[in-house]
């Protein structure tokens, strides 16, 4: 006794705790539960909402547009940190430099606006139908159409 | 048991490139591919991360920022790709992909 | 270096007076993005506006000749003769793919709706080029290199309704990731053994110190899959034929000259100046060897391979895999005798390859087809392009009077005098260049001596522009072949690189 655990040790003991609660709730819970089922239990939710279609649903291609220019935007702030460490010491220098870097983004931002590539077009609604067996897809997943309407401005 | 040190870093991010690896040689999925190039990336800023932390200079935290960055940029053009891919083969497996070939 | 705030600064504002001919790079592509948005017609303003501003890059590159060797940014990019060479290299390959692209139905207006975002790629690309040239720390060298790969990937794929050029685009990406990812955790390997990122303080630190040989071997390794994905030589060839066929033709020849320049200019500054011969003559990392090794596989292959071929621009692709072989035969005998012969052999690789396809442009222009067997007839219905097309074929192949000879006949010289190995691969390089004689004629004979199944012998001659050009590049390969001192000199006076003590 009197040694200390190390960090691993304390890693360890905290997977096996984890590991063996769930264990223990779900077995004295088999052991301790009635059982008896019926068609109820099996609805996805006992209350709310019945789902309509399966959840393969395609979703449209303007979400990847914009979770693109999200990207492009959330990496520049990787750059305003180091920078904003900086700023006060360096002064108008600092500023004149983050402006350009800024000014490059908008105007690629600007770009994307003008070439209407952030335009939203709503989706024609592609809603399949649920399958009827489980694990099989319906017929209208394996050859899905692919909504690409070209957006000239 | 000892502390956590430089080595553990070092086997855990050469875990990580080995799996990245394991998933571009095994996978025939264009997506899972650009995953496993993205896991070979963060194991090397795992290890800039830690040489950096352990001898003291600040240059492998940099160069670790411009890697995540780039890891972006590069995705981004990648799933644009991908997307077109898909457009033109309704598939994105790689092996089905090979119209050049004589 | 300096350590405090203010000194770094100062630095960093002194360093751009270095960094002109990137800053008018960068402002040209800003320039061509603008353009783009607010132009409506597009298809002669942008690339004209883009060869005016390749020109003016060009003054500001000239005015950095009588510049000192110095690194600047913090020892991340250095401004010696060996960098301005490429520098000019580029210009001029970037030109040439503005001029060849202008041309292309490929990517004319019935097939392209939006071309400006082309130029700005390519000129985006060029500054890849340009800071690859110049990078003297692995983050620029991984930064430039990833500018480099991501346009190319771009313009790739840039006939997005076509399938090859789809195709091409994914196994280029997806062949460039992997190796760049490769060639980035081989560069943190380097960092942990060395704890530097700067090419010249790895140097120092491994001639002064005890490296693990095993690690430093991975590592360089790693890196080299890197370099050898972006020159296209035999272990990272995978792509490349896939990538020349599916790219649209005026991509493929700048990427087989420009990417593969950038690419050589920095695996020759890397391997002379991070892993330097010790004074006892020893390699820390014996990479001679391998590049000996990958060199000998790329010949072979390159040219064995491209036998088979009937597709025009598919055979280039192999040959062009040869050609890294060739090249990196001047790269391993590390002296300045090979780095010259490299250097003078990569412009006139520019010269003839950028003719070559340019002259498959046309061709495609008027037949449709890539393919060898549609090219029959073709010596008397276009006999200026059938011309030049010829005397590119000789010029890649190595026969004189041509730039190809001369630059061929520079690398094997080089190899002389310098122990059997180096003999035996030169032996190997004249073999195997004689076997490219098979299939590069394989062409001339179609055009001169087959008659087309429909017994078409109308002209169709091209464009007056367009002979024009070919011309040009016809006249400078010849003409370079018979009078090639200055640009021997110019590669000569340029092998001084930047070294630090």
């Amino acid at each position: 006794m009197g040694q200390e655990i190390s960090e691993f040790g304390k890693v360890f003991l905290f997977l096996a705790v984890g590991v063996i609660f769930v264990v223990l709730g779900f077995v004295t819970s088999r052991l301790i539960r009635p059982h008896r089922p019926y068609t109820e239990k099996l609805t996805t939710y006992e209350c709310g909402e019945e789902p309509k279609g399966s959840a393969w649903v395609q979703f449209n291609i303007r979400f990847y547009v914009v979770a693109l220019i999200f990207i492009i935007f959330d990496v520049e702030v990787l750059f305003l940190y180091p920078w904003a460490t900086i700023f006060k010491q360096v002064g108008g220098y600092a500023l004149a430099v983050a402006l350009v870097f800024l000014g490059v983004l908008t105007l690629g931002l600007i770009y994307e606006w003008k070439k209407g590539y952030i335009n939203w077009v709503v989706p024609t609604p592609n809603i399949p139908k649920m399958p009827t067996k489980k694990f099989e897809k319906p017929k209208s997943l394996e050859k899905p159409k692919v909504a690409e309407p070209e957006t000239t401005a | 048991m000892p502390e956590i040190g430089l080595n553990h870093f070092l086997v855990l991010s050469a875990i990580l490139f080995s799996l990245g690896l394991f998933g571009i040689m095994t996978r025939r999925n264009a997506v899972v591919v650009l995953m496993g190039v993205e896991l070979i990336l963060n194991a090397a800023n795992l290890n800039l991360v830690a040489f950096s932390k352990f001898n003291g200079t600040m240059s492998g935290v940099m160069f670790s920022m411009f890697g995540i960055i780039l890891a972006a940029a590069e995705a981004a053009v990648a799933l644009a790709i991908v997307l077109n891919i898909y457009a033109r083969f309704k598939t994105v497996d790689i092996g089905e992909i090979d119209t050049m070939r004589e | 270096m300096p350590n405090n705030l203010p000194e770094i600064i100062e630095q960093v504002k002194l360093s751009l007076g270095a960094f002109v001919p990137e800053i008018s790079l960068s402002a040209l592509f800003l320039l061509v993005i603008t353009l783009d948005m607010v132009l409506n017609e597009k298809r002669v303003v942008i690339p004209m506006v883009s060869l005016v501003g390749f020109v003016i890059t060009g003054f500001f590159t000239w005015q950095q000749l009588d510049m000192p060797n110095q690194e600047y940014f913090l020892r991340m990019h250095v401004v010696d003769p060996f960098a301005v060479f490429f520098k000019f290299l580029f210009l001029g390959a970037g030109a040439l793919a503005v001029l060849i692209t202008m041309d292309s139905e490929e990517l004319g207006e019935k097939n392209v709706a939006n071309i400006g975002e082309y130029y700005a790629v390519l000129i985006a690309m060029v500054l890849g080029m340009f800071l690859m040239a110049s990078a003297s720390d692995m983050l620029m060298m991984f930064l430039a290199l990833e500018l480099v790969s991501i346009s190319s990937y771009i313009l790739t794929g840039y006939l997005k309704h076509q399938i090859k050029s789809s195709e091409a685009s994914l196994k280029y990406i997806i062949y460039g990731a992997v190796s760049s990812g490769l060639m980035v955790y081989g560069m943190s390997l380097i960092y942990g053994l060395t704890g530097q990122t700067n090419i010249y303080e790895i140097a120092k630190f491994i001639s002064a110190n005890e490296v693990d040989e095993v690690t430093l071997t991975l590592a360089a390794l790693l890196v080299m899959g890197g370099f050898g994905y972006k020159i296209g030589a035999v272990p990272f060839h995978f792509w490349s034929p896939d990538v020349y066929e599916g790219a649209p033709t005026p991509v493929t020849a700048f990427l087989s000259v420009g990417s593969k320049a950038a690419g050589f200019a920095m695996l020759i500054r890397f391997f002379k100046v991070a892993i330097p011969a010790e004074p006892t003559g020893e390699l820390a990392f014996d990479w001679v060897n391998f590049f000996a090794l990958i060199a000998l596989v790329s010949m072979l292959l390159g040219n064995f391979a491209a036998i088979w071929q009937s597709n025009v621009k598919r055979m280039l692709a192999y040959s062009s895999i040869a050609h890294a072989g060739y090249l990196l035969l001047g790269v391993l005998v590390a002296d300045d005798l090979g780095t010259q012969a490299v250097m003078f052999y990569l412009a006139a690789y520019t010269v003839m390859t950028v003719g070559a396809f340019y002259v498959v442009i046309l061709i495609a222009n008027k037949i449709g087809s890539d393919d060898v067997n549609d090219y029959r007839g073709l010596g008397k219905r276009m006999p200026l392009t059938a011309a030049a097309l010829t005397v590119f074929l000789v010029s890649l192949t190595g026969l004189p009077p041509t730039v190809g000879f001369i630059g061929k006949y520079m690398i094997f010289t080089a190899l002389l005098g310098k122990g059997t190995v180096f003999l035996t691969l030169a032996i190997i390089g004249v073999l195997t260049s004689a076997v490219s004689l098979y299939y590069y004629f394989k062409i001339p004979l179609n055009m001169y001596l087959r008659e087309s199944e429909d017994g078409a012998e109308t002209p169709m001659e091209s464009s007056a522009f367009a002979n024009a050009l070919a011309a040009f590049l016809m006249i400078l390969t010849i003409g370079f072949g018979l009078f090639f001192t200055p640009l021997a000199n110019f590669a000569k006076n340029s092998v001084i690189m930047l070294v630090m003590n």
